[in-house]
């Protein structure tokens, strides 16, 4: 039978002095998924390797690990698909990243408890229970706005592959924004402001970069990054002027006044005149390159048009508010490219290919 | 051979920061036979920002650069990764939801415009694979980049999400090492080629996340002892090359990693100029690339 190798992620701090990475073979099953392979070679080679795990069904959440470089539920991904999809007979499994391990797999989670304590994760009503003796209830937009970010089971997949949380570990990360967010946006939430409060603190929620890595690793359809934007969004409505909302409002300025972003004067707009002190090195540099439009200095040129622009602009501004925007179902979708003839690229395939020339 | 005809969206960075860019572009494209026809009517796509002030304008003005491609009965190409994300994500939504594209129709009808979801929205990166082929880009090379280690940083928006993306594989990307492979050139595998450069929490996380991050990511590619980086995205190209030396300062270390966009890479081996490349324009230098071209 064919065999794969499983590498191991291996520490044991009361005798090992540094981490260690430990291998086993195992033979390729049809249907094995990363932790049925952990149950094996457990089971049959070494009863010392350490992981959680419960319901093996991708809804408890607990068996969150770093395979191959990306964190997934072990119970979710089968051998097979991984070996053709890295085009490799090993697969690393590693406990999830930006955490302390504890043992092998297991990492600890207080840090992520603590976390998650900050936004109040739990119902804070705005007034107390309909007097009929029914339960809360809610219009079907409003459901359908906190709806995706009520499937959270708190993996932490997506803390572990953040980008900013890689730099910076006070950032709350993007599972606790996103469950600040399943609250704030509740219509029976009575603490949305002590909520955003709690987000903006330090200008927590502005250190998101944007990656949409939360999103891609995200085992069921919570769109953490979608998440965050829509707390920023909340933000500005409360009338929060952060960083992210002035770069906003230079953008929409800009839109409407040339078309395109005035790159030159950002800086200026952004901070103020210490700002544009603060930059001027990167501006100087920039003007020695020749990489800098004089023009754009006056105002620049605007884009071809602009009437057209400003009037779109005016008009979707009227209709913002009767318009509601639907959250978009992503669960297992993939973009298609609606052209004839273009399929997902196969590099594997094609590397294949070269490899027979 | 299709017709390799193009509605092109230069986006912000090209028109502005980072000209070299738009430079090379349209020199490699016209060798490699691809029409572009510049949308001089499109906007800004908002970059992320507009969409978390007001996503309905944000919608809107998408759907409007997009319906200016539809007007030339052409698929849209763009040079930017976060401009593909964004207007791929109005594409999306509008396609998937019949009652907001009415709503930003009847906007855009308000202007004579109208958003048909016939043009599709693609990168420089993808048509060049796709539209051209590894095959005639090999029979093309003229200076093969035999001399380099090229360090392919994706940048996010070229990758991720996948209901938005889809081209490859998230997880396992491989269309930039391919194409430096066809240019002769050897790809490095290091820590940061998938990672994130930065950029867009430049204005409240400067010190906190981005120049940390613009500092792994050089420091990655250096660790590999990659010639270069090269990236599809003029936004990582901005803060991988002209915020560098922040960067730098930032850790206290001196990485000195010159950063190419893709463009100037494919130019490079097809035997353009690297004056009229623009390689000049960089602010890590590029010198040691250049006495090796």
């Amino acid at each position: 039978m064919e065999k794969f190798k499983l590498k191991v992620f291996r520490y044991d701090p009361t005798k090992d002095p540094e981490p260690y990475y430990k291998t086993y073979e195992l033979p390729i099953e049809k249907g094995m998924t990363v932790l049925s392979a952990l149950f094996k070679a457990k089971e049959e080679q070494d009863p010392s390797i350490s992981f959680r795990y419960n319901c093996r069904a991708a809804i408890c959440g607990s068996c969150a690990m770093r395979i191959n470089g990306h964190a997934t539920l072990a119970c979710k991904v089968q051998i097979t698909h991984l070996l053709e999809k890295y085009n490799t007979d090993t697969i690393v499994v590693e406990p999830i990243g930006n955490v302390k391990p504890l043992k092998d797999l297991i990492y600890d989670m207080d840090w992520l408890v603590d976390k998650l304590k900050k936004v109040k994760p739990w119902f804070i009503p705005k007034e107390p229970p309909p007097p009929d003796g029914k339960e809360y209830r809610q219009d079907p937009y409003d459901h359908h706005k906190i709806d995706f970010a009520s499937d959270c089971i708190l993996c932490a997949s997506c803390m572990s592959d953040c980008n900013a949380l890689k730099v910076n570990k006070d950032y709350l990360g993007p599972m606790v924004l996103a469950k600040a967010y399943r609250f704030a946006a509740d219509s029976r939430d009575g603490a949305k402001r002590d909520r955003l409060e709690a987000v903006l603190k330090d200008l927590n929620l502005e250190w998101c970069v944007r990656c949409w890595e939360c999103t891609t690793r995200c085992p069921k359809e919570v769109q953490p990054y979608e998440n965050i934007i829509r707390l920023r969004i909340m933000a500005a409505e409360e009338g929060y002027k952060t960083p992210g909302e002035i770069h906003a409002e230079i953008f929409e300025k800009d839109i409407y006044k040339r078309g395109l972003l005035n790159e030159m004067l950002l800086p200026m707009r952004q901070e103020g005149v210490i700002g544009a002190v603060k930059r001027a090195p990167f501006g100087i540099r920039m003007m020695l390159k020749g990489k800098v439009n004089f023009a754009d200095f006056l105002g620049g040129h605007k884009v071809k048009r602009i009437e057209e622009v400003r009037k779109i602009y005016e008009k979707a501004k009227e209709k913002k508010k009767y318009v509601k925007i639907k959250l978009p179902q992503i669960m297992g979708v993939v973009y298609e490219d609606k052209r004839k003839n273009r399929k997902r690229a196969n590099f594997t395939e094609k590397l294949n290919e070269t490899a027979n020339k | 051979m299709a017709e390799l005809r193009y509605a092109f969206y230069t986006g912000c960075s090209a028109k502005g920061v980072a000209p070299e860019l738009y430079n090379s572009t349209k020199l490699v494209a016209e060798k490699l036979g691809m029409e572009l026809i510049e949308l001089e009517a499109a906007t800004c796509c908002g970059a992320g920002a507009v969409q978390e002030k007001d996503e309905f304008l944000a919608l809107t003005i998408n759907a409007r650069n997009i319906a200016l491609a539809e007007e030339l009965g052409l698929d849209l190409l763009t040079i930017c990764n976060t401009c593909t994300v964004m207007l791929r994500e109005t594409k999306f939504k509008l396609d998937n939801d019949p009652e907001l594209k009415e709503a930003v129709n009847e906007v855009l009808r308000e202007a004579g415009l109208e958003y048909k979801g016939t043009s599709e929205i693609t990168h420089f990166l993808w048509e060049v694979i796709d539209g051209v082929g590894l095959d005639r880009i090999r029979e093309m090379v003229v200076k093969p980049l035999s001399e380099f280690k090229i360090a392919p940083f994706y940048g996010c928006h070229i990758i991720r999400p996948q209901y938005l993306i889809g081209y490859e594989d998230p997880d396992n990307p491989k269309s930039i090492e391919m194409l430096i492979e066809a240019l002769g050139g050897k790809a490095t595998d290091h820590e940061a080629r998938l990672a994130c450069c930065g950029f867009h929490s430049f204005w409240s996380a400067e010190e906190k996340v981005t120049l940390k991050l613009t500092a792994l990511d050089a420091e990655s590619a250096k660790e590999e002892k990659a010639d270069f980086m090269v990236t599809p995205c003029p936004l990582c190209h901005t803060q991988l090359d002209a915020m560098q030396p922040e960067a730098e300062s930032r850790i206290g270390v001196k990485i000195g990693m010159p950063v190419l966009h893709l463009p100037q890479m494919i130019g490079l081996a097809l035997g353009i100029p690297p004056k009229e490349l623009g390689l000049d324009k960089h602010v890590v230098s590029t010198e040691e690339i250049l006495s090796k071209v």
